[in-house]
């Protein structure tokens, strides 16, 4: 049962990033498993308008102001004339809206609700409770997804804090992990059986990340010159940039560690293979962290990380792959020369961390279970089996999960934000449907065009036929 | 409902996970631990049931235990909210259950296995089972916190004190040299006071020696070296908590602040450029070099010292008062050509901004607070030399500022110490200022001895009722704190910074 599906975020290419490619690797594994994928975003500079990518997966560019770090102005209805021909244009059945930093992803989900869509929302990020700026943040995302049929987080983690920042029934959240495309980072070649570290061998310490304070960077400043002073064989390779670098070049300066320490600057994702290979160790300092891919791909280039235990980390990789460290100086530096000692005993098999790796991450596993999200939340998977049915866990009773259209029931969840959010968001979702109201009215479906499908590969052709009965389906609602 | 007999665990215990040191396994807690729920800690459900029906969820009476909890002054209040033990399994583990939890093997909080539980299996043992409700709350006690609000009461008072001293002078009631001099000699008897307090700590914490003799001289030196002072200051300050636990660690925190203010302020009061050259020597002598008995020469030398920097206070109040002197005259016409309107609203903001911001601490956490201790200094100088642009001669404007300079600038550095030194003494000077301002507002409003004393009365009672209800107010709002910390938290880094 192939899907329309419309992946909105703020976040996507040219812009490089995690969320980016996330939305692109999902997105065309989803095509090839026979679904018609198109990503909405705001238009970039010098990328306005629709592009297609590789295999046929179009991207609408809508031009918006942009306030802050790529994410669109939040208002919270004009995105919705275009929005709604676009999903009209590609009898779109599903909006996936990614990050939950992204305004266009939060008025994507509200008005795919009022056209009567399902609506799938993944959170890629960690928020706290405390600050003002995770306030407002956390009291939006509520809005948004107390009218969301589904939410997959990419770790158990980020799923506990994202069911209680949104108050979510946590049966209607999934972990589904991101992944890796385990070809671009392929350990070095090597002929012959894999070569031993001696005790005197030179051992490569990498670390790639944005030098943010909460990256880490703090830490890695106070350890490099503890670890270099009590390893002298040691090298590290230090790639990123950010607002740390200055205190980190300081440091460097001040112990002249120049000729142990070699910084990279930036580095293109591309090219993060190519670094990576040149180690033996990953270290990841990092404060917070909702999935970590970049230990992933570490791992994937056959490198033995060293990271501390903080968020989602401790859940993605193997105990033999990973020595882990709390966020504190000494213990970081303990880890690391644990790391050492293991490397140098050569009792850790880094070169099968790649199979290893492969088969724990794929993106064709993510797309599948993603595929299952959408099959429940579309009725095509019951929702006993979907929601599962587990006696005595006290949560069934709330039996809201199928998430009906009708407006009365729609405000009824809205209205249980809060004591003043509450009444401010029905007023929001009343004037979103007379816009909606409205716009059928003024420009009416009927003078729409329909977009043509890219032609689907052979073997699917079959498949793409049946495509043709999805329309029905997202006309009836209203 | 399947036969009894599958109960006991069919899978084999799961494989220790490290990331849940809190799950039990193998083990089988009591069925009855699942019937008290902590109510410290959230639950799945709270997640999605409202705030109100948690409470009502919970047992009524546990949680006014656990509110008592925090209300109490033991130490272990704190604890409240410590993890709670191991989250017993779910009863119906014991019941038995349905066929496919049986077939399947434990589920595991992890992301790399592939596990046969859907992706949106929520795992009642281990979901949220490392969040915290309230895990550094700090449970306050009435009494102590009524005594801590003297602080800010006293600060009220004087800037009250001050605005009535202002009206009485545009109004013509009172003579602005008779404020000033009354002022200046208040001023001189905090100082001997203060210098007496200082020489006494300074003779009883002999850590001082010889080494810190080159260091005194220099950084008290002249006004210059003030803006160096306070670094070194709150540097010391933290080892000599290591080092010395006598009288001068209450000495160098009550210095830490008045240096820093002279420094970011930049008017350069006499008082704590001396606090912020005695800090100096003092905090880095006891953190570098192990005391040593006290012998006759450094006595002298550090008496000689201590003339020295007499001098030096002396020198910069002069210097203040020419100063002024010679700058009263451009006070005076800075802002004359602003509308009255505008001088009353800019100083009220102004002075509101003096109260609000101003550093009530008591110099522990100095670099804890958000707003710079400068900020309200400045405020208060400038909220007076608007103000001084109303009255009418240059001796006025004179005598207006240094009173502001009096009152805003030295007056606390004064009540800080006396706090530290005696409490007693701090208590009377909270009484008498808040019958001066009351008495001052009375008069100011009324006019007459009989409006003094009523104003006095009142302020009093009317101050006491506000200190006891905001106290009472603020304890029983503690019920309504819920910080929620989790893994999700960024991490605090402990970084020890010693590699430079």
């Amino acid at each position: 049962m192939p899907y329309n599906i419309a992946m909105v975020s703020d976040f996507f290419f040219p812009q490089p990033g995690g969320i980016e490619s996330h939305i692109y690797q999902l997105s065309t594994k989803l095509i090839d498993r026979g679904h018609k994928v198109i990503i909405i975003t705001h238009a970039y500079k010098g990328r306005t308008g629709v592009r297609y990518l590789t295999n046929g997966l179009k991207v609408y560019h809508v031009p918006f102001l942009v306030i802050y770090r790529e994410s669109t102005m939040p208002t919270v209805f004009s995105f919705f004339p275009i929005f709604r021909n676009i999903v009209i244009r590609e009898q779109i059945q599903i909006v996936h809206g990614h990050a939950s930093l992204s305004s266009f992803c939060h008025e994507a989900i509200l008005h795919a609700r009022t056209m009567g869509l399902r609506t799938v929302f993944t959170d890629h990020s960690l928020f706290g409770f405390a600050d003002a700026s995770s306030i407002l943040t956390n009291k939006l995302l509520k809005f948004t997804l107390s009218d969301v049929d589904h939410v997959i987080c990419v770790s158990h983690t980020c799923k506990e804090n994202t069911v209680l920042r949104a108050s979510l029934d946590p049966l209607m959240v999934s972990v589904i992990p991101n992944a890796v495309v385990a070809e671009n980072f392929q350990p070095l070649e090597q002929g012959g059986p894999p070569s031993s570290i001696g005790p005197n061998d030179i051992i490569t310490i990498v670390v790639i990340s944005r030098l943010f304070y909460n990256k880490g960077t703090d830490l890695l400043i106070a350890t490099i010159p503890r670890i270099l002073s009590s390893h002298p064989n040691v090298r590290f390779i230090i790639a990123g940039s950010g607002p740390k670098a200055i205190d980190l070049e300081q440091m460097l300066e001040r112990n002249v560690l120049q000729d142990k320490v070699e910084m990279l600057g930036p580095v293109r994702h591309e090219e993060v293979r190519d670094v990576m290979v040149r180690g033996h160790i990953y270290l990841h300092p990092s404060l917070t962290e909702a999935f970590g891919t970049v230990l992933v791909e570490a791992a994937s280039c056959g490198l033995y990380v060293v990271c501390t235990r903080v968020g989602g980390i401790p859940e993605v990789l193997p105990q033999h792959m990973t020595t882990f460290a709390k966020p504190e100086e000494d213990d970081l530096v303990m880890a690391t020369s644990k790391a050492i000692a293991a490397l140098r005993s050569n009792k850790v098999r880094t070169d099968r961390f790649h199979d290893q790796v492969k088969m724990m991450y794929s993106w064709t596993d993510v797309a599948q279970r993603t595929e299952r999200v959408y099959k429940g939340i579309q009725g095509d998977i019951s929702p006993e089996e979907f929601y599962g049915y587990y006696p005595g866990q006290g949560w069934e009773a709330s039996g809201d999960r199928v998430r009906s259209f009708a407006l009365i029931d729609r405000l009824k969840r809205y209205y249980g934000c809060g004591v003043w959010a509450g009444k401010l968001f029905c007023l929001c979702v009343v004037i979103d449907v007379l816009i909606y109201v409205f716009l059928e009215m003024w420009f009416p479906r009927v003078n729409i065009d329909i977009a043509r499908s890219w032609p689907k590969k052979l073997k699917q052709k079959e498949v793409a036929d049946s495509t043709g009965n999805g329309p029905d389906r997202v006309s009836s609602t209203t | 409902m399947p036969p009894l007999s599958h109960s006991p665990q069919p899978v084999p215990p799961p494989v220790p996970v490290e990331t849940h040191p809190n799950r039990a396994v193998g083990i089988k807690p009591p069925a009855q631990q699942r019937t008290l729920p902590d109510p410290s800690r959230l639950a799945p459900e709270d997640a999605y049931y409202s705030p109100a029906l948690v409470r009502t969820r919970t047992a009524p009476a546990a949680y006014d235990e656990s509110i008592r909890g925090l209300n109490g002054s033991t130490g272990t209040a704190s604890s409240v909210a410590a993890l709670r033990p191991p989250h017993a399994a779910p009863a119906r583990k014991l019941r038995g259950t349905s066929r496919r939890r049986r077939r399947k093997g434990a589920w595991k909080k992890l992301l790399w296995v592939k596990q046969s539980y859907p992706d949106n299996y929520t795992d009642t043992e281990t979901f949220l089972d490392h969040l915290q409700r309230n895990p550094r709350v700090r449970p306050y006690d009435f009494w102590p916190l009524v005594a801590d609000s003297t602080v800010i009461v006293q600060h009220v008072c004087s800037v009250a004190i001050f605005v009535c001293c202002f009206v009485g002078i545009v109004q013509g009631r009172v003579s602005p040299v008779s404020v000033v001099c009354w002022g200046s000699v208040g001023t001189a008897v905090g100082w001997i006071l203060w210098d007496s307090w200082v020489f006494r700590e300074h003779g009883e914490s002999h850590v001082v020696e010889r080494a810190s003799e080159g260091d005194d001289g220099s950084t008290s030196s002249g006004s210059t070296a003030s803006s160096m002072n306070p670094i070194t200051t709150t540097r010391s300050n933290d080892q000599k908590e290591h080092q010395v636990h006598g009288l001068g660690l209450t000495m160098s925190h009550g210095e830490t602040d008045p240096g820093r203010r002279s420094s970011s302020s930049g008017l350069g009061d006499p008082c704590s450029q001396d606090a912020a050259s005695f800090g100096g020597p003092n905090g880095v002598a006891a953190g570098a070099v192990p005391p040593l008995p006290p012998h006759d020469a450094p006595m002298t030398s550090r008496l000689s010292s201590r003339n020295r920097q007499r001098l030096s206070t002396v020198k910069s109040a002069f210097l203040i008062y020419c100063a002024l002197l010679g700058l009263s005259p451009i006070l005076k016409s800075l802002t004359k050509s602003t509308a009255s309107d505008s001088i009353w609203a800019m100083s009220c903001w102004l002075l509101i901004t003096n109260i609000f911001s101003f550093d009530y601490g008591s110099g522990k956490g100095a670099g804890a607070t958000k707003f710079p201790a400068s900020l309200s200094t400045n405020a208060a100088v400038m909220a007076s030399t608007v103000l001084a642009s109303r009255l009418p001669s240059t001796t006025h404007v004179f005598s207006l500022m240094l009173f502001s300079i009096e009152v805003f600038g030295l007056f606390p550095i004064f009540r800080r110490q006396l706090r530290h030194i005696s409490w007693t003494g701090h208590a009377f000077m909270t009484l008498a200022l808040v019958i001066t301002a009351g008495g001052a507002v009375g008069i100011t409003l009324r006019g007459g001895l009989t409006a003094a004393v009523v104003g006095s009365m009142l302020g009093s009672i009317l101050t006491a009722l506000a200190m006891g209800g905001c106290s009472w107010w603020l304890i029983s709002l503690q019920k309504y704190k819920n910080v929620v910390t989790g893994p999700w938290d960024p991490a605090r880094p402990i970084i020890r910074r010693h590699w430079d």
